[in-house]
């Protein structure tokens, strides 16, 4: 009796990390020409039209900081943050990234997709971007890259 | 022993047995500066190593139990026989063991805090307490054979056996010098027979009508009476007290009674005698904790009739202080989004006359709700303060100088965070000023027309938003020169340079820098007051220093009231909106570009009240896009830090309000922004965020 419940439990979960370890979910939003995403996991909530604080002396790409329901939230640039020209963005993708919470300004967010853990690639060695970790063609037949989260939190 | 569990446990045994030893310092401190221990004070004492020793007891600290059941044994002595029976030579040594026990105590706290293991080695101590139990024993002997205070002692004097079946007693004594005590005693007892009978009482000594040695017996220890019924010696009472030549008498009741006078006498003495046998018991405390129940019942009795007195902390309770800042939190949000609710846009130009009073009424609660759960966390500096005594005291000692410490305003409250965040630098300052401030002699300081005690005044006191802490020795002040070739070889000053008093007393503060050259126990290891600077600056505030050659230094700390809400003037430049605390602020006025004046560096300055001060356009500081440029079209505002004083031109004065202190997020302080006068932000009623500004970093940050 006892066994029979063991391996019935042992097939759920077997099953269920089988599920899990195929397919990962992605926020993809647009910056500038690149479609970049972020795991899910991180990810908070996305804002529009939230009217950002500036504050003086900071890099180019710290924008500021936003009040989140009386939570004060720093939001960079991520098309500052990868030497992109600025443009009026207006998407906020609040991340919480190892307990610490960060707003990315966007372009725009796109969609939320499902991808098989074997279609990431990691990046190619010679590429000099630091803050990406891998890369995924997209089901729609664009291409992904995927952000290294805790490497935004790097200056 | 300090899992999961007990974590619980443990926290409340050391927060109760650091409040305890706090409490018991402040005692031995004022006990010592008196030179006796008040009745009080030992009731007190006694209560408290009696706490000490259950809790410790339950802990399963047997050093700590063992020591304080010692201790607890001595004031108990002490407690019966009133402090006399310790000699006034020995009352230093007494002094002295408790401090060394309040050190052995808070030492081995600490290590149960972290978690370290307890030293066994309390061989020392004991010894200590023993030989001054030992001591106080042996002069309680003396004093009590010598029963020279007949008043004071006849309770205790031995009781003959008394017989069996005349439970009533009562002891007379006589006039002192009435002489014939014994024919005395004879009358009393051919009175006593005719109005009771013969067969209904006995007495002792019993052959007075014969035996004139009896006198002195009667002299000295009165002279007893037994009575088989209790009327009959209410008669003899009124014999008694209607007799000549009678000073008084006492009654007792039972055999009882008497046996037990005779064992509350030597109980006391034979548990001591017990335990110098048992001085190696050390090893095997568990012997020792066992026979502290028998001291345990005797002295709970009276214990709890103490503690029933007028103890005003029973109505308080300890609060874990994260609940407290949770609620802080909380009525700050609640606070803002009053003010959100009650202002906003939706509503204008709405004719809502309900809804405005109920709003007046909202605003008013919340205003007393945030009132509240302020004072909650505001503290005296009394217990900070009174660390403080213990290291002048020591100090003293160990220096070989006299100095006392006066406390003024040690009733001032402030702000829990703060009176945490002012110890160290407290103590720092006050250490410095024994070292380095006070006279090496009193004859330099006789020498210099000065009371050879040194005196150290700790003030507080309160002016507006701020709590101003005051250290001021009446040593030999600052030695302008040597402070001066010292900051010179520490690379902190240029030796070609010319440097005001007031900057070269500045470099006391800078990190590096300590002017004794030889470390000390307690300063001189160059971090001290860099590290004071850094501390008070931690809680918000700041660290003057001022000194008069030979006449002794001031340490000034000016510290916010409490930093999680501020009164603050929004003031906008361009779009942004920034707070400068109300308390910086002296005056605003407006100006036109002609009193503007032009130094050789581009610098601009104004001439305001007969001084010049230099003018910080916070558009340029800040390089915003937004902004006015002409004097005209803004404003000045004139404003003061500590030490710096300068004008900040903004655009406009938004109004007056009282904000919720943000911390910046931990990203953004990785940037340092807090060094160019960003200290927080606070998020307005609109739900708009305002950037707080430090004043004196923003000056510190374009020098």
């Amino acid at each position: 009796m006892n066994n029979q419940v063991m391996s019935f439990m042992e097939d759920g979960t077997s099953a269920r990390a089988a599920l899990t370890e195929e397919m990962e979910q992605f926020l993809v939003f647009q910056c500038d020409a690149l479609r970049v995403g972020i795991r899910v996991d991180c990810v908070v909530e996305a804002l529009i039209n939230q009217s950002i604080t500036p504050l003086p002396m900071l890099p180019g790409y710290v924008c500021g900081i936003i009040n989140l329901r009386g939570e004060v939230v720093p939001v960079i640039s991520i098309r500052l943050r990868l030497g992109k020209p600025a443009a009026d963005e207006q998407s906020v993708i609040v991340l919480n990234i190892n307990g610490m919470q960060l707003g990315v300004l966007v372009d725009r967010v796109d969609q939320m997709v499902k991808l098989p853990h074997s279609s990431l690639l990691p990046m190619p060695s010679t590429n000099g971007q630091k803050l990406m970790c891998g890369m995924s063609s997209l089901p729609d037949g664009g291409t992904m890259l995927e952000l290294d989260a805790a490497a935004l939190l790097e200056h | 022993m300090d899992n999961g569990g007990n974590e619980s446990i443990l926290e409340t045994y050391l927060y109760e047995t650091n409040t305890l030893l706090e409490q018991l310092d402040s005692i031995v401190l004022a006990a010592e500066q008196a030179d006796t221990f008040t009745e009080n004070d030992v009731n007190e004492i006694f209560r408290i190593m009696h706490t000490i020793k259950g809790a410790s007891a339950m802990m399963e600290y047997e050093s700590l139990t063992t020591v304080a059941h010692r201790i607890e044994d001595m004031f108990f002595i002490v407690r019966e026989r009133s402090m006399d029976v310790i000699p006034h030579a020995e009352h230093g040594l007494l002094f002295d063991m408790m401090f060394t026990a309040i050190d052995f105590f808070r030492g081995e706290v600490e290590k149960v805090q972290s978690g370290q293991p307890l030293s066994d080695d309390i061989g020392k101590l004991l010894e200590k307490i023993n030989s001054l139990i030992a001591k106080i024993q042996g002069e309680a002997e003396t004093a009590g054979a010598a029963g020279s205070a007949p008043s004071a002692q006849p309770a205790a004097a031995p009781v003959p056996g008394t017989e069996p079946g005349f439970p009533y007693g009562l002891r007379v004594f006589f006039d002192e010098g009435a002489g014939m005590e014994n024919l005395r005693a004879f009358m009393l007892v051919t009175e006593l027979r005719g109005i009771c009978g013969e067969e209904n009482f006995t007495f002792s000594p019993a052959d007075v009508e014969t035996d004139t040695s009896t006198t002195e017996t009667i002299v000295t220890q009165g002279f007893v009476l037994f009575f088989r019924m209790a009327a009959d010696r209410t008669g003899a009472i009124h014999v008694v007290s209607g007799s000549g030549s009678v000073r008084g008498y006492q009654t007792f009741d039972g055999p009882t009674a008497p046996a037990q006078e005779e064992t509350k006498r030597t109980a006391p003495a034979a548990e001591a005698v017990r335990h110098a046998e048992q001085k190696s018991t050390v090893s095997a405390p568990k012997a020792a904790r066992e026979e502290a129940s028998p001291v345990k019942s005797a002295a709970a009795a009276p214990a709890p009739a103490q503690a029933g007195g007028a103890h005003p902390k029973e109505s308080l309770i300890s609060v874990n202080l994260s609940k407290l800042n949770q609620l802080m939190d909380v009525v700050g949000e609640i606070v803002i989004t009053e003010s959100m609710v009650t202002a906003s846009p939706d509503l204008k130009g709405m004719k809502l006359d309900n809804f405005t009073k109920s709003a007046r009424q909202l605003r008013k609660l919340t205003d007393e709700l945030q009132d509240v759960s302020m004072s909650l966390r505001m503290v005296p500096v009394l217990g900070t303060f009174q660390k403080m005594q213990r290291i002048v005291r020591d100090m003293g000692k160990k220096l070989g100088k006299r100095a006392r410490l006066t406390l003024v305003g040690e009733d001032t409250e402030v702000d829990k965070t703060i009176v945490d965040g002012i110890g160290d630098p407290l103590m720092h300052i006050v250490r410095n000023a024994m070292d380095h401030g006070i006279e090496e002699t009193e004859e330099e300081r006789i020498a210099a027309g000065k009371d050879p005690e040194g005196e150290i005044i700790l003030s507080a006191s309160h002016t507006g938003g701020e709590v101003i802490i005051q250290v001021k020795d009446d040593g030999r002040g600052v030695d302008y020169d040597r402070v001066l070739k010292k900051a010179v070889d520490a690379g902190l000053a240029s030796p070609d340079a010319e440097y005001s008093s007031k900057e070269i007393i500045n470099f006391l503060l800078m990190p590096g820098f300590s002017t004794n050259t030889e470390v000390t126990e307690f300063s001189g290891r160059g971090v001290g007051m860099d590290v004071v600077k850094k501390n008070v600056e931690e809680v918000g505030g700041a660290v003057v220093l001022t000194s008069e050659p030979g006449k002794g230094m001031t340490a000034t700390l000016k510290i916010p009231l409490t930093m999680a809400i501020l009164d603050g003037m929004e003031v906008s430049v361009g779009s942004s909106i920034f707070t400068i605390p109300i308390n910086n602020i002296r005056q605003s006025f407006k100006m036109s570009g002609a009193d503007i004046i032009h130094d050789a560096a581009h610098g601009e300055m104004v001439k305001v009240m007969n001084n010049f001060y230099s003018v910080i356009r916070v558009k340029d500081v800040y390089g915003l896009s937004t902004g006015c440029d002409e004097i005209e079209d803004g404003i000045l505002m004139w404003v003061e830090s500590g030490e710096c004083t300068y004008c900040l031109f903004v655009d406009e004065l938004m109004g007056e309000q009282q904000v919720v202190v943000k911390p910046l997020p931990n990203y953004i302080n990785t940037f340092n922004i807090k060094q160019h006068g960003i200290t927080g932000c606070t998020i307005l009623g609109d739900g708009n965020i305002s950037v707080i500004l430090d004043v004196a970093n923003l000056y510190s940050a374009i020098q």
